[in-house]
């Protein structure tokens, strides 16, 4: 600015007064500093007044969400991300006991096992509604079941059902009083209780699906602590206590999910105190938190399993050698802590422990034991083979699919075994992988389940290869397992069915169909404020009786 | 002559070291000491730069930035040439063949590039790569789909300038076939457009390429680029700021170098791109007088211009387009300036009010004294108030030098109040009569025109209106009519002259025509080559030259009344302002010269009272004998 | 002027026509199947051509593209199998945040865009042209999502001046001054790349504007320099700009896919990078044809502009 406003000079050299004096251009210039200053003094105010930084009002609990939920009705839905929502919403006959996957008592006071297993009736809870003033009873209980079996269902539309299988066990559903219901089964089916524990089992308002139909998914109807609020695309989804629910008021007035799908702006937002609760910590950004006096972080096993589906039909590791080398090769231990920075275990067998009797506490983990592997190998005739490793990009409960498919590529690298990794897109890859693993050698897979019965009989047993429907991709067969399960299906009594259980773990972890790589803690941040927060192993999240102390 | 081009800017010098040293990293890559980049350890992940582990540290695997970081680069240059190479062979392919064949094959084209220009740039790019799927490959056939549009039109629109050319006619004619003609005589004219196209977008690939693997369409694991590091980094940033920072501004950092290079390499071989190279005229001609001249003003007459020197900055230095151009203008007088185009007649108009464009001219010498005010020292605000109010200009061609987006009624009451007149209806009022004054028709009408819907002689009109507009005391119309056809111009000129006279303004009347200088002026200089080679009273000049250039001048114009004249047409050229002659400027095209012509500098002498040449043989000088 | 409007107008119909051509094309060569996206990890292959079948999914593309094309017309455009709601609904909620946040960005840039170039223009050659330049070319070769994520590191998330994402907060004031707040950072990071462009593009048609005769001519009249500059100059320099601005607005349209992303902005570039994540096909036709019929109205804007500056053009 070196002639801004300075008197012009008489000189014999005269270009800096007639390119540089800058006053003739100095109404422009005036407007173009009026508007900058205007611009400089709103950030000024916007940053001194913090409008958008409120805090969050203490009698509503503010929680972070991996993703907008796809809809809001219990049977249509899949990932457990909308399951968390649901369980303030809906509730089922039977729930899972908390802290545990025990199935106790919910709007079914209790229920009778008659006929070997083919036949249940269930005593209902007297006086509950839904939402919307109606009356939850027996007619909306065989409402609610036959949607989901029968496709002449008036409300069949409202789907398609993913879980309908958890059901269809089920032939006929009566109404004997408006309190009672029954239900047949063509045979016994052990894990229909838990399944009614199940979102996919959650009882819905049979006027509001009737009246909504495939709406209903955008603005549903339960008996729940909470009813739905609003829900806008993108920001927010609010819930709001239900007074009259029968268990009590919920101590919160109003539950507010936010979708947020990148972890990274998730935890920012938490750190920024914008979120009351944040499920799904990123492994990298446990470090954040470890503030007591801010945060409380929150952990829990839970049936999740993280493995490798192994290929025993095609290539080297048909041979039962080279599978176990493979489960002695990875390093899981160093996965767990390093790559998925504490947030998950390492698995023994198919059976999660969380099952409780059902895991056989006899199985152990294969340690990692390089030398034992390369002998395995050795003895196989598989060195230098080269395995093909499909792997997603991302996906539900898939943790950190592509670091651990490097680390695993580098840990079999140490024992011998060229890997190449593929990598899909989580639906295309679900896509590839449940259509058969083909000629790669390995898939990964991660799948969470409430009974011990439903990852097995579908992923295990000889009838479940991806050519008859079910998701064993690997093509495992072992009669003694097919045989043991179809057993354990028709066990009533829980015990019994439980030993059944851990011989099917102790038979498979020594076949090793899989590589049992990790089993994922779930974890959530809370802010310090905030009590009663516990999660479950059903990965359900009931926060009726959370609570937050009022702000400092 | 490229590379040295370059390396004279100093920014495209940068760019280019930029550049070369990342190009060099990335290719020297197997050679360099470096870690396997994908080598994981995760027991010594996520360790801050200078820790021990790499110069920067590692990542959330333990794997070494700095290895990824040269190898990432690798992969993104690779891929970001290739997008680039395949966007401009498609999309030059495309324009080539649509300027060629034209018609339908251009019509069809061209309406598929502008479906694809409907698109805005990113979306198209990830609509593509949506259905490709992700992937390296695949985001950059989706970033170069992208751009074919850009180069397809840039293209298309230079060679359409090709096409109608002589030389490809005349290859068809020969029979030459299509491809023939296209590679070997249009693909030539157009290249240096596709390389500059090709080099100012290619930064820009490379950034959105990163872009796509940074949102995960890119660059899929175990494979990465700097885009898919962003995104990896991104994830720890809170913990390890620097995984995220290094790919990031590695990418920054190519692309400044890129596009440094880029704009570098357009104004070397397009300069027509670079509209901003040549500079824009300022307010007022830069003055740069030596400090001799202070005393020497003479307070005679409404304009005295004496030892007027104007130079122009070029590339090989500073040379005189006008130089030492002295004359005298009485108040009501009439001046002529008479020269071939580049003789330094305009340069000479436009110096005395200093609106010659500066850059590049520059007055280095000469006083321009108005009623006793030297305007040369004047400062800015004061040379505005000259401007217009005491000298005014009327200037060649009207369809240049109205602005076209501004109704001419505006333009005029712009002038008018630019000296006083307050308030706008006096201005507008003022307007109308000027209108009037130059007798165009349906005042209101014209006032609410723009420019473009008159015709040459209206608008010539409405410049000479600009001009009375602050009732001047000098006119100086710089060949005011050169642009009109015949008849408009003798009726141009007769309303010029009366208005004038009615102003009792004095003038300067800059023209090449001979037969319209005598008609108008009183006295007349004869410019060639920067200098006055004669000045003098018209008729006197005129009928008895005394310059050889003033004979030729005038017996190569046709005069009226006498078409049998044979014109004598002028041969040779003027000498370019960087190679004036030593001796005599019209020399080399002189019939009379003789040596003593060519070794010093000639002087203006008197030669007949109130006359002057700057010729040693002005006395052998005639009409017939030049 | 009308009639202009009118032509242009018209002659966009056939663009338009192009481009959903095109959008159905392209977004349905998306691979990966929706019915897996709904059925998740339970997908048999049995139950995703049942439900591939309920969609409509298995007829001819021509077919689909009929349909597709009615469903446009009459203003529907399907429904979204991932947020199973009708996908016109959804785009309408994305629109404005997008709209909002791309006309502040395109207001930034023309505004810091213009003054910039006008500036480094009339001061051509100083140290202040020079440090003009510079920051422009900088502010090209800047890539805005690492902008973005620098941006939020440092403002928000260790200095916590501004909010880390989203568009409004809950709860609190709200209102303007709250959408304000949300706003700054977005918007800056995605003015950046457009300011510069707008800002070199200004500087050089200045440049060529002030090298016209018609300069010198209002010089001569005596003009101020500010009337010289700011009347006759810049207008004719902004007819030049205006298509710029045009493109421009095509740049922030797009790159609002990157800031969206980052900033957890619920617009539709957001919704169209997780729509292609779940090959959320029809949504994600939606979008692109929402975006880019946007996007052809802002160029019929810019020719309406264009031509009201320019009387040459109108006729």
């Amino acid at each position: 600015m070196d002639a801004d406003g300075q008197e012009p000079r008489f000189s014999r050299r005269l270009p800096a007064l007639s390119r540089r004096s800058e006053n003739h251009v100095r109404r422009l210039a005036t407007a173009f500093r009026m508007i900058l200053a205007l611009l400089a003094a709103g950030v000024g105010l916007l940053i001194a007044a913090k409008p958008g930084l409120a805090p969050t009002p203490q009698d509503t609990l503010v929680v972070g969400q991996l993703a907008e939920p796809r809809a809001l009705d219990p049977a249509t839905v899949t990932g457990a991300n909308d399951f968390r929502i649901l369980a303030n919403v809906f509730e089922g006959l039977t729930r899972f006991r908390r802290g545990s996957l025990e199935v106790g008592g919910a709007l079914a006071e209790r229920w009778e096992i008659l006929d070997g297993g083919r036949t249940y009736i269930f005593h209902l809870r007297d006086g509950v509604r839904f939402h919307d003033g109606t009356a939850f009873d027996a007619e909306a209980v065989k409402f609610n079941l036959e949607r989901l079996i029968d496709p002449k269902h008036p409300a069949a539309g409202t789907g398609p059902f993913p879980f309908a299988f958890f059901f269809s066990a089920v032939k006929q559903v009566e109404v004997v009083d408006p309190l009672t219901v029954r239900l047949r089964l063509d045979e016994p089916y052990a894990p229909l209780l838990a399944n009614l524990a199940h979102p996919s089992g959650y009882m819905a308002s049979p006027a509001a699906l009737t009246k909504l139909g495939r709406d209903f998914g955008r603005a549903p109807v339960g008996t729940g602590p909470f009813r739905f609020g609003l829900w806008e695309s993108g920001r927010q989804l609010r819930l709001i206590a239900n007074e009259a629910y029968r268990g009590g008021a919920p101590k919160s007035k109003a539950l507010v999910f936010r979708p947020i799908v990148d972890p990274n702006a998730r935890a920012s937002e938490m750190l920024a105190g914008g979120l009351d609760v944040m499920v799904e910590l990123a492994p990298d950004s446990v470090a954040a938190f470890r503030d007591r006096s801010r945060f409380r972080i929150h952990e829990a096993g839970g049936p999740h399993l993280w493995f490798l589906i192994l290929n025993t039909r095609e290539g080297p590791l048909k041979d039962a050698r080279v599978r176990r080398a493979l489960n002695l090769a990875i390093d899981k231990q160093a996965i767990a802590d390093h790559v998925l920075q504490g947030t998950a275990t390492v698995p023994a067998g198919p059976i999660s422990e969380a099952f409780g009797p059902a895991s056989d506490p006899e199985v152990k983990a294969y340690p990692h034991d390089p030398e034992a592997a390369r002998r395995l190998i050795r003895e196989a005739g598989a060195e230098g083979a080269t395995l093909k490793l499909l792997a997603s990009e991302g996906g539900s409960g898939m943790l950190e699919p592509i670091a651990m498919a490097t680390a695993i590529q580098s840990d079999l690298g140490k024992v011998g075994l060229k890997v190449e990794i593929e990598t899909f897109e989580w639906n295309a890859y679900l896509a590839r992988v449940n259509g058969g693993l083909k000629e790669a050698a390995m898939a990964e897979m991660a799948w969470m389940t409430t009974d011990p019965h439903t990852l097995a009989s579908l992923s295990l047993m000889g009838s479940a290869t991806p050519d008859k429907g079910g998701f064993n991709a690997g093509y495992y067969e072992n009669p003694e397992v097919d045989r043991l399960l179809d057993e354990a299906r028709a066990e009533q009594d829980s015990e019994a069915r439980a030993a059944l259980y851990r011989r099917i773990d102790r038979i498979v972890h020594d076949d090793a169909p899989w590589a049992f790589v990790a089993t994922w803690r779930q974890s959530a941040v809370t802010s310090a404020a905030v009590s009663g927060f516990e999660l479950q192993p059903s990965f359900l999240m009931d926060l009726s009786g959370v609570s937050k102390a009022p702000a400092l | 002559m490229t590379a040295r081009g370059l390396l004279r800017q100093p920014l495209a010098a940068t760019g280019l070291a930029v550049v070369a040293t990342l190009v060099l990293l990335a290719l020297a890559a197997p050679l360099l000491p470096l870690p396997d980049p994908d080598l994981a350890e995760p027991a010594r992940r996520l360790q801050p730069p200078l820790s021990g582990f790499g110069a920067l540290g590692t990542d959330q695997l333990g794997r070494d930035v700095l290895s990824r970081l040269v190898w990432g680069l690798r992969v993104s240059l690779a891929v970001g040439a290739a997008a680039t190479l395949a966007a401009t062979v498609v999309g030059s392919a495309i324009g080539l063949v649509a300027a060629f064949y034209g018609r339908w094959v251009d019509g069809v084209m061209m309406r598929a590039i502008d479906v694809l220009m409907a698109f805005p740039y990113l979306l198209l790019a990830l609509a593509v790569v949506a259905a490709l799927g992700p992937g390296l490959a695949n985001a950059a056939i989706a970033i170069a789909v992208a751009n074919v549009p850009f180069f397809a039109r840039a293209v298309r629109g230079a060679a359409l300038g090709v096409v109608g050319r002589d030389y490809v006619d005349a290859a068809r004619i020969a029979g030459l076939s299509d491809r023939s003609i296209l590679v070997t005589e249009i693909l030539p004219n157009v290249l240096p457009l596709i390389v500059v196209t090709a080099a100012t977008t290619i930064g820009w690939m490379i950034l959105e390429t990163a872009g796509l693997s940074f949102l995960g369409l890119g660059a899929q694991p175990p494979q990465s680029d700097l885009g898919s590091m962003l995104a990896d980094g991104r994830k720890a940033l809170t913990t390890a700021p620097h995984v995220a920072a290094a790919p990031g501004l590695a990418i920054f950092l190519l692309a400044v170098g890129l596009n440094l290079l880029g704009d570098g390499l357009r104004d070397l071989l397009d300069p027509r791109l670079d509209a901003g190279r040549g500079g824009a005229p300022a307010a007022a001609t830069d003055v740069e007088r030596g400090d001799a001249r202070e005393a020497e003003q003479s307070g005679e007459g409404a304009l005295v211009v004496a030892g007027l020197t104007t130079a122009f900055d070029t590339p090989s230095g500073r040379h005189a387009a006008v130089r030492d151009v002295s004359f005298a203008l009485p108040r009501g007088g009439s001046l002529g300036i008479m020269g071939e185009s580049g003789s330094g007649k305009s340069v000479t108009a436009l110096s005395i009010c200093r609106l010659a464009a500066s850059p590049p001219g520059v007055i280095v010498d000469g006083v321009v004294s108005l009623a006793g005010e030297d305007v040369l020292a004047a400062p800015v605000e004061r040379l505005r108030e000259i401007r217009g109010a005491r000298v005014a200009y009327v200037f060649q061609d009207p369809s240049t030098t109205l602005n076209p987006l501004m109704p001419v009624g505006r333009q005029i009451a712009e002038a008018v109040s630019a000296h006083g007149a307050a308030r706008r209806a006096e201005t507008v009022d003022e307007a109308r009569r000027l209108i009037e004054a130059v007798e165009l028709p349906d005042p209101d009408r014209i006032a609410s025109a723009y420019p473009h819907e008159l015709s040459g002689g209206q608008r010539q009109r409405v410049g000479i209106a600009m001009a009375l507009a602050g009732e001047p005391d000098v006119l100086i119309a710089d060949e005011p009519t050169t642009a009109l056809d015949a008849t408009t111009q003798a009726t141009v000129l007769r309303l010029f002259s009366d208005l004038r006279s009615r102003l009792g303004a004095s003038l300067v009347f800059v023209s090449h025509d001979v037969s319209v200088i005598e008609a108008m002026c009183e006295r007349v200089a004869v410019m060639y080559a920067g200098e006055i080679v004669e000045e003098g009273p018209t008729a006197a000049v005129l009928s008895e030259p005394r310059h050889p250039y003033t004979a030729r001048l005038v017996a190569c114009t046709p005069r009226l009344g006498e078409p049998d004249r044979a014109l004598d047409p002028i041969e040779g050229a003027p000498p370019p302002i960087d190679g004036r002659p030593k001796g005599c400027a019209f020399a080399p095209r002189c019939r009379l010269a003789i040596d003593p012509c060519r070794a010093a500098p000639i002087r203006l002498e008197p030669v007949a009272d109130d006359r002057a040449a700057r010729c040693i043989r002005w006395e052998d000088v005639s009409l017939g004998r030049a | 002027m009308t009639a202009y409007a009118l032509r242009r107008l018209l002659l966009a119909v056939p663009v338009l026509f192009g481009v959903s051509v095109l959008v159905f094309l392209v977004v349905s060569l998306i691979p990966g199947d929706p019915a897996l996206a709904i059925l998740g990890t339970f997908a048999t292959p049995e139950n995703v051509a049942k439900l591939n079948a309920e969609l409509g999914l298995d007829r001819p593309l021509p077919v689909r593209f009929v349909m597709w094309l009615k469903g446009v017309l009459t203003g529907d455009l399907g429904r979204s199998y991932a947020l199973d709601r009708p996908v016109a609904e959804e785009v309408m909620d994305r629109l404005g945040p997008t709209l909002i946040l791309a006309s502040a960005a395109l207001g930034l840039s023309v505004f810091f865009g213009i003054a910039a170039g006008v500036v480094s223009a009339v001061r051509q050659n100083t140290r202040l042209d020079g440090a003009i330049r510079l920051l422009l070319l900088v502010g090209v070769s800047t890539p805005s999502f690492f902008l973005g994520i620098m941006l939020i590191q440092a403002l928000s998330a260790r200095l916590g001046l501004f909010p880390t994402g989203g568009m409004t907060s809950l709860f609190g004031s709200g209102g303007l001054a709250d959408l304000a707040h949300h706003l700054v950072l977005p918007a800056v990071t995605l003015a950046v790349v457009a300011t510069a462009i707008v800002g070199r593009i200004a500087r050089a048609s200045m440049l060529e504007v002030l090298r016209q005769d018609f300069i010198r001519t209002a010089r001569a009249k005596g003009l101020t320099e500010e009337r010289v500059i700011g009347v006759h100059a810049l207008k004719s320099a902004l007819v030049a700009v205006v298509p710029v601005i045009g493109l421009q607005a095509g740049y922030v349209l797009g790159g609002a896919v990157y800031v969206e992303t980052v900033f957890q902005w619920p617009g539709v570039g957001r919704m169209l990078v997780e729509a292609i994540g779940r090959r959320d096909i029809l949504l994600a036709q939606g979008g692109v044809l929402a975006i880019a019929a946007l996007y052809v109205l802002v160029n019929i804007a810019t020719d309406l502009v264009q031509a009201a500056l320019d009387p040459r053009i109108r006729r």
